[in-house]
């Protein structure tokens, strides 16, 4: 419901399409990550998010700092990071497209990711990286 | 076949009821083993059903910062047996001590732990 | 098995993609400068928490008291009636057993002393006087690696300490719930047992922050607002 709000504020005031084409190392986590479901199902857990959700809400929230709250027409450009209209009318358009078989919330931080290296916020080959050392830490015994 | 069953669920809550849990066992574990300041190992005893012992302290040497309370061991407990309450102790290990790589920059840093009688001896 | 409280809650025990995406994402924002550890961990606790606990008025009491301190750090349970928690007689389930234990110690922080609480084998928290325990601390991620890498971890959360300072883990396994502590701040002298409560927020009795005068768990964060009808709008 506030998906298609968005969506036609969106086309009135921005008046752009999100750039939907796949970046590679996102596809191999949409390809090779287990989605909650899945997880939760397996390991017989019933929360119904994963437990990852609350924090990348707060990426989202805090990227968008004052934009969470002042009209986007109001909005100084540059006052932060990832407006808030913005991220959530590119998340709208890349789960009509490439994401779209990917299930929230899981497509809403794929979304994200894509949109911060759209936006120029950190570029794909750190991205991997740094999933590479944050796996290494995760999984150490 | 009764249809009652004859497991009384409401056990464990009526002798707790307006006590508490551990205080319900209070005085029933007898003379403890260990005092304040002693130094235990804890013992690495077969876990074949349940225990709320962790497996990294196992072995390793600390010193008793605490008499915490009686009650039975979880390992008693969980199979609905009470009759046996135990002293707990609450334990605090060198972090070194427990994970040989820890780093050597931070001595000091410490983790505290409760264990019941049955998986304390002394050193 | 009568011990309900006992019986360890099924967990996800495999790391996924998607969890270490998020965490990426994240850490490198924070590289880039974008935002701070402790930024994302305040803006996280706040989504969670309505306002101060129980437990953050018991330590401003004591902070005010030092008898009501002595009491506290000797028994909490006791220390709890005062701030409206009675432990013994109200717990949340009155059938089976009760379902929180009924041993609360408080841990007392000093300047060269900082307590942070986890529960390795589940997820025990002490709930009567802190509520529901946050996601994050029921994850396999943090009941694993606090204990073994606490600095690690810590600075995950913001939390820098430095090395004279002493950490001493809190592992939760047996009847015994925790909460901190903390050291008074800098900063609030003069102030009401009122204001030392907003400041003490629920990471702060857990362990994983300390409190700082400004910081509160009321804070006026933009997530709150005109963000609600947007952001919860994913759903088919």
């Amino acid at each position: 419901m506030a998906k298609s709000d968005s969506k036609e504020l969106g086309s009135e005031s921005m008046g752009q399409e999100a750039d939907v084409t796949t970046i590679p190392v996102l596809e191999e986590v949409r390809n090779h990550g287990k989605v909650w479901e899945e997880l939760a199902a397996q390991y017989g857990v019933t929360n119904p998010d994963p437990p990852w959700k609350v924090t990348m809400d707060a990426t989202c929230d805090i990227l968008a700092a004052d934009s969470n709250v002042v009209p986007h027409a109001q909005v100084v450009p540059g006052s932060c990071a990832l407006p808030l209209l913005e991220r959530r009318i590119e998340e709208d358009d890349l789960s009509t497209t490439i994401y779209a078989d990917v299930p929230f919330p899981e497509r809403q931080l794929l979304a994200l990711a894509h949109s911060m290296i759209r936006h120029g916020l950190i570029n794909e080959e750190e991205l991997a990286r740094q999933m590479e050392e944050v796996g290494r830490r995760l999984k150490s015994v | 076949m009764s249809t009652k069953s004859h497991h009384d669920r409401n056990h464990h809550a009526s002798i707790a009821t307006g006590i508490g849990d551990p205080q319900c066992f209070k005085g029933k574990a007898g003379k403890p083993k260990f005092k304040e300041g002693d130094s235990v190992r804890v013992k690495d005893l077969p876990d074949l059903f349940y225990t709320r012992c962790q497996v990294y302290p196992r072995g390793a040497v600390g010193t008793v910062t605490k008499l915490v309370y009686e009650s039975p061991a979880a390992e008693d407990e969980a199979w609905d047996n009470s009759e046996n309450p135990e002293w707990f102790y609450s334990v605090a290990f060198k972090q070194k001590d427990l994970w040989p790589e820890y780093s050597d920059a931070f001595p000091n840093d410490t983790l505290e732990t409760e264990f019941c009688e049955r998986w304390l001896e002394k050193p | 098995m009568s011990e309900h409280d006992h019986k360890p809650a099924p967990m996800v025990d495999e790391v996924s993609d998607f969890e270490i995406l998020e965490m990426a994402v994240r850490e490198l924002a924070i590289e880039k400068g974008l935002f701070s550890a402790e930024d994302h961990r305040i803006w996280t606790e706040y989504v969670h928490t309505l306002g101060p606990t129980p437990a953050a008025r018991l330590v401003a009491k004591a902070w005010l008291d030092p008898e009501y301190k002595k009491l506290a750090v000797a028994d909490g349970v006791a220390a709890s009636k005062a701030v409206g928690v009675d432990w013994v007689n109200s717990p949340p389930t009155k059938f089976g057993t009760p379902s929180d234990y009924c041993n609360l110690r408080v841990l007392e922080d000093t300047p060269t002393l900082k307590h942070v609480v986890v529960c390795t084998l589940c997820s025990c928290y002490p709930r009567p006087i802190l509520g529901q325990s946050p996601e994050w601390y029921r994850t396999p991620n943090y009941r694993r690696r606090l204990v073994r890498w606490p600095r690690q971890v810590l600075s995950e959360f913001g939390l820098q300490l430095p090395p004279e300072v002493q950490i001493r883990v809190a592992d939760s396994n047996q009847k015994t719930r925790y909460m901190v502590l903390p050291v008074r701040p800098a900063g609030t002298e003069g102030w009401t047992e009122d204001q030392l409560t907003e400041i003490v927020t629920r990471d702060c009795l857990i362990g994983v922050a300390v409190p700082k005068p400004g910081v509160t768990s009321n804070i006026k964060l933009p997530v709150h607002k005109a963000v609600h009808p947007v952001q919860h709008g994913h759903d088919h």
